[in-house]
């Protein structure tokens, strides 16, 4: 097998939930040893399901073994002195920690980054919150909701008379927030304050710079997303829609005027779409040079013939559920292997690296019994 | 101050949000980055978005949506339908280490600038593309925008009102997200070099990044057979969740309980002891009378304004979050004190706060991420004088034949364009598009100042 862009790593995963343990999957994927350091009754994300027949089990849940294939799992309890001494032989051999509580608290396990960076000079220290370790909002409690409200995502996001939506998703410290990691998803909304003192407001989640239109619309099988696209306008889409004679119709014509009439361009639109496909109308756009998209779900994911012949989704086999699909890594690099695997069951490596790292047998069923792993 | 990637230098070929995205953080940790875009075909992102709703003059340069992805490149203007410029490109090569470009896959391989053909310049060049699709399979050549993207990622499937259609994010969704993801396989492909010396090509598919954002769903799938649906802004785990309507026009709170100690605490800073038992008093009554919950909730938030009621809230120990409009995105305190915005200085338009793309601070430097954007152009003589050597004559020649310059050439005349690129913002406030239109909007970014009067 050819090697791994990240083979020469290991890191020491403390993170739970969801944006740590893909921060880490991302890292496992690219073949870097990612040993996740559990508490001994697991991650919380083991309790979330979703699970085979709806009946929880640690080793059985979905959003689990999607964001943590690839990695090795050994149970530790950090609330412990005992558990906190099996943590540092284990960080003497690791280039990155990464982990997700509220800012503070590793500290007051004597497990910060100051408390550790003399001792552990290479590494890389990784904390990833809702906010961040400073600033006002540092000790609020947080989620993806919280942090996609106060970014301003949210308030673009949905129908303009209805509440705004969500979307359902040498050694140093890097302090990630969740909340300004959605700067980058700032598309244009700050930026149209401090360029036009105008402020974006959610409108059918529309762009407001006139791409109008690039939404999903019902057809007879489902439903499309319908897009202009800089070069598909006008005559392109009158052929499209077989009515080459709109052509010179000004909604057709005029970006602006479609976008601010866009009921009466929907007039024309939308009975046409409700009569057609969605396969044969991206199809047929695309022929075009238009920018269709399908509107995909977890079954046509699945089904889905072009990812099928990439090769996106891969079959593993776990222990508790069989075989099972599950999305594959998000790029494909030449020279290096990118991994497949199945998330570890609770524990189940905590014999093959507490022996890495010098504890005996006999030391580990003392360790067990005290319920320090 | 050492950057991680002082000494890299990347070949950006990639035009509009997610390619530009990808690079703009490898520039903002050190990557020495020459966008290249072509006379006939600049980033179309220098459309949008004027200062003052101004299109004048140069508008090319001053636009505010390129500023936020391009802030720190430099750039040449080298046009590939013209073979010279090909060969100019290749010229180029053997001084990067990265070259990233986000066309459709024909592109690159027509003007004879695909992975094999850059490797045969310089064996360990790391390329990236990113395109909507990937390299291969049946829907490779589609052309795609990430407002197309996010649907057929699977995420709209499950986001939108109960009942009600997939819905969309109001922005280009998997444009940024893709971008991080690519730059995220940059890193890994030279933290490889490093180690063997050897290059390598990514094929990123935009579609395939966004997908595992929908990974729970695709999981219910996978393990129950169960197509998951949409269910507003709640949860799978938790209620009550939701986003309630405040006092104010327009004004909303996202809250989340967890547990019993949560409700507990919120019922008791809502100053209504009286939910907290009965039959909303333990986690199977909250999800079943979720509905009624919701208007009680929304009865006491409708008194209530949502940034006091967040701090209210989340000093009892409640997941609560006002949901901020872009002004007071710009204006948050916690943001302004975590300097979530770099101020910065971009000719001929003055200060403006520009979101950082890069949503870390690290303890062993400070990202390079200040520095306002390249004028088309701008860099021509720095990078073809100087790095490839060519002549005064030499310039001035391509220059006169268009093939290098600082004005696009367009088949759109000018003074067409400018209709185009200046937005009509009273008809969008009359639709409902914009929330509010700020005359003073400087005054209350505290950015006013002759700065922003440079502007001919």
């Amino acid at each position: 097998m050819p090697d791994s862009a990240l083979a020469d790593t290991r890191v020491i995963d403390l993170s739970q939930g969801i944006a740590g343990p893909y921060c880490t999957r991302l890292l496992a994927d690219l073949g870097a040893e990612v040993i996740k350091v559990e508490p001994p009754e697991g991650d919380y994300a083991r309790r979330l399901g979703p699970f085979p027949n709806d009946v929880p089990h640690h080793d059985r849940g979905g959003l689990f073994l999607h964001l943590n294939a690839n990695k090795k799992s050994v149970t530790l309890d950090l609330e412990t002195t005992s558990g906190r001494v099996v943590l540092r032989k284990l960080l003497a051999n690791a280039d990155v920690l990464v982990e997700s509580e509220p800012p503070g608290v590793m500290a007051s396990r004597e497990l910060g980054f100051e408390q550790l960076r003399e001792e552990f000079p290479q590494l890389v220290y990784c904390s990833v919150t809702p906010f961040g370790q400073t600033g006002p909002y540092a000790s609020f409690k947080g989620n993806s909701l919280a942090a996609m409200a106060l970014s301003g995502l949210m308030y673009i996001t949905g129908d303009p008379d209805e509440e705004p939506r969500a979307m359902t998703g040498a050694g140093q410290h890097i302090d990630v927030s969740m909340l300004e990691a959605l700067g980058c998803a700032d598309e244009y909304n700050t930026t149209t304050y401090a360029y036009l003192g105008a402020i974006r407001k959610r409108f059918y989640s529309r762009h407001s710079i006139p791409t109008y239109p690039s939404e999903i619309f019902p057809c007879r099988d489902g439903s499309i997303v319908v897009i202009g696209g800089a070069t598909g306008f006008p005559l392109m889409m009158a052929v499209l829609i077989e009515r080459p004679e709109l052509e010179s119709n000004p909604l057709f014509q005029n970006l602006w005027l479609r976008f601010m009439q866009w009921e009466k361009f929907e007039e024309i639109l939308r009975p046409y779409l409700a009569e057609q496909d969605w396969e044969d109308l991206l199809t047929r756009a695309q022929e075009l040079r238009i920018p269709f998209a399908a509107v995909l779900d977890a079954r046509t994911l699945l089904e889905n013939e072009h990812l099928r012949e990439r090769g996106f989704f891969a079959e593993i086999e776990h222990p508790e559920l069989g075989k099972v699909p599950i999305a594959a890594y998000p790029f494909k690099m030449s020279e290096t292997a990118l991994l497949v695997g199945r998330s570890p069951l609770l524990g189940e490596h905590s014999h093959e690296v507490l022996g890495e790292v010098g504890y005996e047998a006999e030391d580990q069923l003392v360790l067990r019994e005290r319920g320090v792993t | 101050m050492t950057l991680p990637l002082d000494g890299i230098r990347v070949l950006d070929l990639a035009q509009v949000y997610a390619g530009p995205t990808c690079t703009r953080i490898l520039s903002d940790v050190g990557a020495d980055v020459i966008k290249l875009e072509g006379l006939k075909r600049m980033d179309i992102t220098r459309n949008f978005v004027m200062p003052e709703n101004n299109g004048k003059n140069d508008y090319w340069n001053r636009a505010g949506y390129f500023l936020l992805r391009n802030g720190g490149k430099k750039s040449l203007t080298l046009d590939f339908s013209d073979p010279e410029a090909v060969e100019l490109v290749k010229r180029l090569v053997p001084y990067a280490d990265i070259v990233a470009e986000s066309f459709t896959p024909r592109v690159m391989a027509k003007f004879g600038l695909d992975y094999e053909s850059l490797k045969a310049i310089k064996p360990d060049v790391i390329m990236i593309s990113l395109s909507g699709y990937g390299q291969t399979g049946p829907w490779r050549d589609f052309t795609a925008y990430g407002m197309g993207l996010e649907p057929a990622s699977g995420i709209s499937s499950v986001t939108g009102y109960r009942g009600g259609p997939p819905l969309r994010t109001g922005i280009s969704f998997t444009d940024p997200y893709s971008g991080v993801v690519g730059a995220g396989a940059v890193l890994a492909a030279l933290h490889y070099r490093r180690r063997t010396g050897k290059g390598q090509y990514i094929d990123l598919s935009e579609h395939e990044s966004a997908i595992p954002v929908a990974g729970y769903a695709i999981m219910e799938y996978v393990l129950t057979g169960r197509m998951p649906e949409r269910i507003g802004n709640r949860s799978e785990w938790y209620a009550p969740q939701g986003v309630y309507r405040c006092r104010g026009e327009d004004n909303w709170i996202a809250i989340t309980v967890r547990n019993d100690a949560e409700w507990e605490a919120f019922c008791h800073a809502a100053g209504h002891s009286e939910w907290e038992n009965g039959r909303f008093g333990d986690v199977l009554g909250r999800f079943k009378y979720h509905d009624e919950l919701d208007e009680l909730i929304s009865s006491w938030t409708r008194e209530q304004d949502h940034i006091e009621a967040m701090h209210l809230l989340q000093k009892a120990g409640v997941i609560a979050a006002a949901v901020l409009n872009p002004k007071q995105v710009l204006m948050d305190p916690h943001l302004r004190e975590r300097g979530a915005f770099d101020m910065i200085d971009q000719p001929d338009v003055g200060v403006r706060p520009v979101a950082r793309q890069l949503g870390a601070k690290f303890s062993a430097f400070e990202p390079d991420s200040a520095r306002p954007a390249p004028k088309l152009g701008e860099h021509n003589r720095e990078v073809l004088q100087g790095m490839l050597g060519l002549s005064d004559e030499e310039l001035a020649r391509l220059e006169e034949q268009k093939v290098i310059g600082d004005t696009p050439e367009g088949a759109v005349p000018l003074d067409v364009m400018r209709m185009f690129v200046q937005w009509p913002t009273t008809t969008f406030q009359q639709m409902g598009t914009i929330a509010g239109l700020d005359a003073d909007y400087r005054e209350q970014l505290g950015i006013d100042g002759n700065g922003n009067e440079k502007a001919k």
